[in-house]
């Protein structure tokens, strides 16, 4: 995918995610876009480490620095004490008309991933994405409760009950993510 | 009576002290190769005082490292039991094992630049950069034996030296992610912090300068509360507000007026094409031992030579650069071409060299990397996100560059031919493909 065609696909989950209610800080964009690449396969092409909250792609946090200076997204501050959301800048309805087909094509992934992370809060994003990272980056036996612990031992801040709910939610997920 | 504790005397930092173990590491020939290449490159063309080496930022580096351990680590400055969980008790083995590889990192984390440090990074082969560079020198024969006797691991001091956007081998824990921060991080990164300084005083402008005493002494491991989560981070107490504003005013100012000024990028550019013809296939050597022959001496001296001899395959790009003969600016990025067009430079670089020919053209494009703006900050006991109580870190522009150069002899004619084509070539339609 071009650099602006990805961007449009961007443009389009912050659109679904705020539709629902989401306040889309960089970490909701990061754990979003995560779900979209790797469970519903979009090939964005971003490259996600475990780190902050979970699994985060230094070229996604780049490029969303890049789509702001291309004035694709802007910055809105939010009240104290809370971090800024990006919603769309003025050269955003430019980059969506070029690339029709494309939001054509992804439009079920990424309305899927709204739907199922729209109303959550960075701590949910937290556990869940980093759920889906053990699922398909950690070799364990792949039950619930050896994804738990290894949850927990990557975030000890996130709790074993905490992280074997996660695990459960991800899993329903997984599951309804097939009929896409 | 052996001494244990050495001074290097610093412009910045007065004096640095370094202990008996990292002047082991200070003695190495990794290590002292960077005493051969230059900070900034072919700066000093443009300006004359940019003469400062790799060497001397290191070691500046590993001072602001150790500060910001010994205050993030104060128990007195840690007030939350999320964190508290997190950073090793004082008297504990850990605490001062991680000082120490900290500081090793730090003084380790640019082993691995090129010669004319980034001007050359574009010709390693691909997958390759100048932090895997740096990740083979400390695994090398010629490190790892020090670590080994210091009883500390390669992979920690690797780890921390490169950060989590460069290590690939293993997750990185809580405490990790946040010593490794303290090095390479987008907010308050040391390296910056020093690069930042230090290259101001060298060029010779002020725009660099901020409060970096003020801002490390405020500097504190704080839960990132957004949203709820514990996850620890590096922020600030809000005395150091004003300090972490001018430091990402610093940044802003010195990419815009020093790092991407247009000349120094078309030297940059004419170094790259001269290095091309230079290393046999085009391609800089990934080989440890090959790499630590390379210094910007060598170099230096084949330049000079190319320059006089029409018969040297470097030679056009060598005499730019030696004869002051660069290529010049003819177009750069504009808010009414990108609001047409997001990529309208790269389109106008591709239609001209069409039109003017390749070797008389060529295209930099560069867009800030992160944006260090959003951090947590401890005010009145309640912790915010930096964001919503700076009403300058919102404001602050991103840096974003495109520049095409010409041959000086096509300018002229390529300003008028400009005027014509400008609108048709970046409002084309382009062929959308799935």
């Amino acid at each position: 995918m071009k650099r602006l065609q990805r961007d449009a696909v961007i443009l389009s989950l912050i659109e679904n995610l705020r539709a629902k209610g989401s306040w889309c800080g960089e970490t909701h964009i990061q754990k979003a876009t995560y779900f979209v690449q790797e469970l519903l396969r979009v090939p964005l092409e971003f490259e996600f480490v475990l780190y902050k909250h979970g699994p985060y792609s230094f070229d996604l946090s780049d490029e969303l620095t890049a789509m702001r200076a291309d004035a694709l997204l802007k910055l809105q501050p939010q009240l104290y004490p809370y971090g800024p959301s990006f919603i769309h800048g003025r050269g955003s309805k430019l980059i969506k008309k070029r690339y029709p087909k494309t939001l054509k094509k992804y439009n079920p992934m990424v309305k899927f991933i709204a739907n199922k992370l729209g109303d959550k809060g960075v701590t949910e994003l937290e556990r869940l994405a980093t759920a889906l990272y053990v699922t398909r980056e950690i070799e364990t036996d792949n039950s619930i409760e050896a994804r738990a612990q290894c949850i927990h031992k990557l975030k000890p801040h996130v709790s074993l009950d905490e992280a074997r709910d996660a695990v459960n939610v991800l899993d329903n997920f997984i599951e309804e993510s097939q009929d896409i | 009576m052996a001494k244990h504790m050495h001074e290097i005397r610093d412009p910045l930092h007065v004096f640095i002290r370094l202990d008996s173990n990292e002047r082991k590491v200070l003695k190495t020939r990794p290590f002292q190769r960077l005493r051969h290449i230059h900070q900034l490159g072919l700066t000093y063309l443009l300006y004359p005082g940019a003469t400062h080496r790799r060497f001397e930022h290191s070691l500046g580096v590993m001072e602001l490292a150790g500060r910001v351990y010994d205050t993030v680590t104060d128990p007195s400055n840690i007030s939350h039991e999320s964190v508290k969980n997190v950073v090793p008790a004082h008297n504990s083995y850990e605490h001062p094992y991680w000082r120490r590889v900290l500081r090793m990192a730090a003084l380790c984390h640019d082993i691995g630049h090129l010669p004319f440090s980034h001007s050359a990074e574009d010709l390693l082969p691909d997958g390759w950069d100048h932090e895997r560079l740096t990740l083979e020198i400390i695994r090398s024969d010629e490190l790892e034996p020090i670590w080994k006797e210091i009883k500390i691991q390669s992979d920690d001091v690797a780890k921390l030296a490169v950060g989590p956007k460069k290590y690939k081998d293993s997750a990185f824990t809580d405490w990790e992610a946040i010593l490794s921060e303290i090095i390479v991080g987008d907010a308050f990164g040391v390296d910056r912090m020093d690069y930042l300084i230090r290259d101001s005083h060298h060029v010779g402008v002020a725009y660099g300068k901020f409060d970096h005493y003020r801002l490390i002494d405020t500097m504190r491991i704080l839960p990132k509360e957004e949203g709820g989560s514990a996850e620890p981070a590096l922020g600030i107490e809000e005395g150091g507000l004003h300090s972490a504003e001018a430091l990402v005013l610093a940044r802003y100012f010195m990419y815009t007026q020093v790092y991407y000024h247009h000349v120094r990028r078309i030297y940059d550019i004419h170094l790259r094409d001269f290095l091309k013809k230079w290393f046999p296939g085009g391609y800089l050597p990934i080989d440890v031992e090959e790499h630590l022959k390379m210094t910007d001496n060598e170099i230096s001296v084949d330049l000079f030579k190319a320059a006089r001899h029409e018969e040297h395959p470097g030679h056009d790009s060598a005499r730019r650069i030696i004869d002051r003969e660069h290529f010049k600016l003819w177009y750069q990025r504009n808010p009414n071409d990108i609001q047409k067009n997001p990529e309208a430079g790269k389109l106008i670089f591709d239609a001209a060299r069409k039109k003017f020919g390749e070797a008389n053209m060529r295209f930099d494009t560069y867009k800030q990397k992160g944006s260090g703006l959003n951090f947590p900050i401890l005010i009145d006991g309640r912790i915010s996100s930096s964001l919503a109580m700076s009403e300058v870190l919102k404001t602050v522009p991103i840096v974003a560059v495109d520049y095409v150069f010409i041959n000086p002899d096509y300018r002229k004619e390529a300003e008028k031919w400009l005027k014509e084509e400008r609108e048709k070539i970046i409002t084309k339609k382009e062929v959308e493909k799935i």
